[in-house]
């Protein structure tokens, strides 16, 4: 059983081969082979779930670097929702990748992708995590890159970014080495000294960029433009949050003794409310189904951060089943748009319209995730979104607050884009377009009822999978069923009350269901907030920033340069010159230098003996 | 029996050589090349003691079985001469002279088996004669100017190193009353200054044959003007047998590790691995700097063997064997593009990667392992050697070791961009690939030199590490 762990990781690497390898003229053999090695994975995954399991491979020596991979109830619950979302978007893909470019590659990433997640997981080394983490940086790259010709920006952009973040969780993994004395994972236990803070901080720059939050964000949306709609649902949609949050919580659970009075609680709960209240607003006025999408995968990842900062049991458990369901609701939503483009060929708003009449399914499951999404009792999203809410609620009313707001612009937003892409008048030219097909269908509506399960027997993946976690933590808290606090139940069915409101009152003011924000949008002091957030990307300051810095290193870079290309280079010619000349051109010269060598060569022999 | 090695290819010089007419004897090629990777496949195979001892009938001459280092050795030649067979067969114009050619590079074969498995003093000179012999004529095959003259340079060198060396065995003889290792091992140990006297000179006559700087004069000029399977052949196996592989052998059996050898070993060893990169940096003709190269990376391997100490023994071997890889893979290249272009002058050379991809692409692994980048075999060999030389306390040395590899990078990047990268000139936009006979041994070396690479802890335990007994056989 000891070394089963490692076919997590060698399978689906192996598979991933396979497909890129497989020849094009077979049909259907590719996507074969990829839903073969997701639904082995997937049958893997439920096979070992909830076992405690420890393989460890001696390697590296003395250094401590073992490849030691662990299961057990938490890693166990990441892998198998990993593996089921990689299954249902692998089937996905098979009809919408079809006649797309690079069928090859983009199997190779995604199924690589799924083997870089579980070898992450499982990983109980920080120097394994950190292999697995940076090969995802890999495919990431690969996925964006295959999207189009001018893909290329947007790759190089997420790679830049994301290689910064990691860049700083290898400091902050390196710290966490020097204090700990060890790099095993599940024997480092931190007390929040100054040191293990900043450690703590920069491993967690390193997990909130892979979860997509802000300010590491900016790639995403453009991503969602860019790169095949699997790819949106599949990485930032739901696997980069689920292994980003994964590793946050371990971090404030388990590495680090993280207590709700340190700065870092403050620091990582601030950073979730920005995140909520900046990627809601910027997704309020998008104009393009994916684009509006993307902002919310960045936005809920506020949640769950925040839910996680507060560092008490309620909010961390909010955090980590919202993460749950976020990856569940938010991989869903892309499917539909996906689902929209391959019928309806464009993903803008202003063109779309009516398509629920004649894509009633695909409606339909919208319609569900939407809910969840906006946190309307009964689905799944209402729960979680209350759990963090009570969190939050117990530091500051501020940070409730935020998260309420958020709830408010979410709601507002999905109305808004319900009503213009698939209710309203439809085109002509729409008329005629059919259903998705049956292989897009099935998942969209797998993991559209998935939230109202999760929604109405919110005990199972609460009591059995994300409480446990908590360990002692959780104490006798009794987290699942109806909110025991009525009194946020009553200010979020308001606020949710209140948007439909404003919804009403934008459609009857504009016309039409794109315009229902278009009162926020141009409201005094946020339009030119609005008109302002173009230039504000991090990633272009950064870039900026890092001109001057480079204009400025070029000079000294010119000195440097001149000493390897310049100095060093003509003084080694010239003792190049000088040796090329002794070779003896004539014999006697030959005769000579042997002469000088043999009477050195007798000298030494000679001098000590 | 480990003398079936060397008596099997007289042998079948021999019977190759028997007056049935042209035809007949170009068997010399095939039976040449079965014999080259019949000797490899042999030191191979998984079996302990494959040469055992045995007294070879109607011979004076004592053969040992090979030792860790010996069949390395025997390994080395099998697979040079499988090359250097390839290319020389393909790139000799005339049938009688590829017959010749055959012929000789069997002889020589044997005569460096004979080198490696010889008992005794004695034994030893008279196979390194026959390899001397046979190389002579090697290099003048194409009896043309250049070539007469490297050949000749070749001759007068040798003589001197066959003098110092036969007045050294005499001396040794006269002191003893016997030719054998021990002998001459327990004369020395007494302190006999005659004795001292006798292996300096024996020193001096290998450091000559092995090209070593300051004796290295003789080297560029016949490596240059042989024809390119006489180059592959002399570059990858001869000089370094009958050279360098003498050393280890003779400081092993006969002198030991003391303090006045290992200081003569690292100095030499230093100046050759400077003056040789140095030289190699300023050089037009590719061959000429594969030749000056080849003194650099000799002087590594004489360096390992200075240090004195496991490690350093180990670094040698290893070096030694990779050497041969990858020197004879860069040989292969030249000869290719020779073969193609019709010129080495590198600055009428460029861009050929483009028309001659396996060439360029091998040519790419063999650089970087000759220059020591993980995680080819080089590297590992370079390594081992620098850190024997820190270890043992020759901190000087080793600096010089790590510098004189930065130096052999550049110009080996400068080689390849000068004949493979960059633009092609117009005349040799019609040229490719130069065949099977050369991008065989190409990718087989190539193959080799990552595979040891990659492998290397599998490599080293196996091939190695039995190597470092040569320090305790005294």
């Amino acid at each position: 059983m000891n070394g089963l762990l490692q076919f997590f990781i060698i399978t689906p690497s192996l598979l991933a081969a396979a497909a890129f390898l497989s020849p094009k003229r077979i049909k259907g053999l590719r996507e074969g082979i990829a839903l073969v090695a997701t639904g082995l994975n997937l049958y893997f995954a439920l096979a070992y779930f909830g076992r405690d399991i420890y393989a460890t491979v001696p390697w590296g020596g003395g250094l401590g670097l073992d490849f030691s991979l662990r299961l057990y109830g938490f890693s166990s619950f990441i892998i198998a929702s990993a593996a089921a979302f990689s299954f249902l978007i692998t089937l996905y893909s098979s009809v919408f990748m079809y006649k797309k470019e690079h069928p090859g590659q983009f199997y190779l990433y995604l199924i690589l992708s799924v083997a870089m997640i579980n070898g992450a997981v499982l990983a109980d080394n920080l120097v394994v995590l950190l292999f697995f983490w940076e090969g995802l940086l890999v495919t990431l790259f690969g996925m964006i890159f295959i999207g189009h010709k001018g893909a290329y920006k947007t790759a190089m952009k997420a790679l830049i970014i994301a290689g910064i973040t990691d860049l700083c969780m290898m400091l902050g993994i390196a710290l966490t080495y020097y204090l700990a004395g060890t790099l095993t994972i599940s024997k480092i236990h931190l007390p929040m000294s100054f040191g293990a803070s900043v450690a703590f901080i920069f491993i967690m720059i390193g997990a909130i960029s892979k979860a997509g939050s802000m300010p590491f964000h900016s790639w995403i949306p453009d991503a969602a433009v860019d790169a095949p709609l699997p790819f949106m649902a599949f990485l930032p949609g739901s696997l980069e949050k689920l292994i980003g949050i994964y590793f946050l919580t371990r971090i404030s659970l388990d590495m680090f003794q993280l207590s709700a009075g340190s700065w870092v609680s403050t620091v990582m709960m601030i950073v979730g409310a920005v995140t909520i209240i900046l990627a809601v607003m910027m997704a309020l006025v998008q104009k393009d189904f994916k684009k509006l999408l993307s902002y919310h995968a960045i936005s809920q990842v506020g949640y769950m951060i925040l839910g996680i900062g507060t560092a008490v049991p309620v909010g961390i458990v909010g955090g980590i089943f919202h993460m749950l369901n976020n990856a569940i609701y938010k991989s869903c939503l892309f499917l539909t748009g996906g689902a929209v483009e391959h019928r309806a060929g464009t993903t803008d708003l202003r063109k779309l319209g009516g398509l629920g009449k004649v894509m009633p399914v695909t409606f339909a499951s919208f319609i569900v995730a939407a809910l969840a999404i906006s946190g309307v009792p009964p689905f799944n999203g209402f729960f979680s979104k209350e759990l963090v809410y009570d969190g939050a609620l117990e530091r500051h009313w501020i940070f409730y607050f935020a998260a309420v707001a958020g709830s408010f612009f979410t709601a507002a937003s999905f109305l808004k884009l319900g009503h213009s892409a698939f209710g309203g008048k439809i085109s002509e030219e729409f008329k005629k377009i059919k259903e998705a097909p049956f292989a897009m269908l099935v998942p969209m509506v797998v993991i559209a009822s998935a939230c109202i399960v999760f929604g109405l027997y919110n005990s199972f993946p609460i009591d059995k999978l994300i409480a446990p976690v908590l360990g002692e933590h959780a104490q006798s808290h009794v987290f699942s069923g109806f909110p025991h606090n009525i009194m946020l139940v009553a200010i979020t069915l308001v606020v949710l009350a209140g948007a439909v409101l404003n919804h009403i009152y934008g459609v009857k003011k504009t016309g039409k269901g794109l315009g229902a924000v278009d009162h926020i949008h141009h409201a005094p002091v946020l339009s030119t907030l609005y008109d302002k957030s173009g230039q504000a990307d991090p990633y272009d300051i950064g870039m900026k920033l890092t001109g001057i810095l480079a204009a400025g290193l070029w000079y000294i870079d010119r000195g440097i340069d001149w000493l390897y290309n310049g100095f060093s280079v003509y003084s080694a010619y010239a003792i190049a010159f000088v040796s090329k000349n002794i070779r003896g051109a004539s014999y006697s010269a030959f005769i000579i230098w042997s002469l000088i060598g043999a009477a050195a060569v007798l000298a030494m022999m000679f001098g000590k003996s | 029996m480990s003398w079936t090695l060397v008596v099997v290819p007289i042998i079948a010089v021999i019977l190759l050589n028997l007056p049935f007419g042209e035809g007949y004897r170009k068997l010399a090629f095939p039976a040449g090349i079965f014999l080259a990777v019949l000797q490899s496949a042999l030191v191979l195979l998984p079996i302990e003691n494959m040469f055992p001892y045995g007294a070879c009938p109607l011979s004076p001459f004592v053969f040992l079985s090979p030792d860790a280092l010996g069949l390395l050795m025997i390994l080395s030649v099998g697979i040079v001469v499988f090359s250097a067979l390839l290319v020389g067969w393909r790139m000799t114009d005339k049938t009688s002279r590829k017959s010749d050619f055959a012929n000789l590079i069997i002889l020589a074969m044997a005569g460096m088996n004979g080198v490696i498995l010889s008992g005794d003093l004695f034994s030893l000179y008279v196979f390194l004669e026959i390899v001397a012999v046979s190389s002579f004529i090697l290099i003048a095959m194409d009896k043309n100017r250049e070539a007469l003259e490297g050949s000749f340079k070749y001759i007068m060198l040798s003589a001197v190193a066959t003098i110092l060396i036969l007045s050294s065995i005499s001396v040794f003889l006269m002191l003893t009353g016997s030719t054998s290792f021990s002998a001459a091992a327990a004369a020395l140990k007494q302190g006999n200054h005659a004795a001292v006297l006798a292996s300096g000179l024996f020193i001096i006559g290998l450091l000559i044959k092995g090209g070593i700087a300051p004796f290295h004069g003789w080297l560029p000029d016949a490596y240059t003007s042989a024809p390119a399977g006489v180059s592959i052949f002399l570059a990858g196996i001869v000089t370094k047998t009958t050279g360098i592989y003498t050393i280890i052998k003779l400081v092993s059996y006969v002198t030991g590790y003391t303090g006045p050898v290992k200081e003569i070993l690292l100095f030499f060893g230093a100046v050759s691995a400077l003056l040789g990169a140095f030289a190699a940096l300023d050089q037009k003709n590719f061959k000429r700097m594969l030749a000056y190269s080849s003194i650099s990376q000799m002087g590594y391997v004489i360096m390992g063997l200075g240090a004195g100490n496991p490690l350093g023994v180990m670094g040698a071997a290893f070096h030694l064997f990779n050497h041969a890889i990858f020197k004879t893979q860069l040989f292969v290249n030249s000869a290719a593009v020779e073969q193609e272009t019709g010129t080495l002058n590198m600055d009428r050379l460029g861009g050929l990667s483009d028309k001659m991809p396996v060439t360029g692409a091998t040519s790419v692994v063999a650089l970087l392992s000759t220059a020591g980048v993980p995680p080819l075999s080089g590297f590992w060999s370079k390594l081992l050697v620098i850190v024997a030389l820190w270890v043992a306390g020759y901190k000087i040395y080793a600096l010089i070791a790590v510098f004189a590899g930065v130096v052999t990078l550049a110009y080996l990047l400068s080689m390849q961009r000068r004949v493979f990268f960059g633009n092609i000139s117009a005349s040799f936009s019609n040229i490719k690939e130069a065949g099977v006979s050369f991008t065989l041994p190409a990718v087989l070396l190539s193959t080799i030199t990552i595979a040891a690479g990659v492998f290397f802890p599998y490599v080293f335990e196996k091939l190695i590490i039995p190597v470092q007994a040569l320090l305790g056989l005294l």
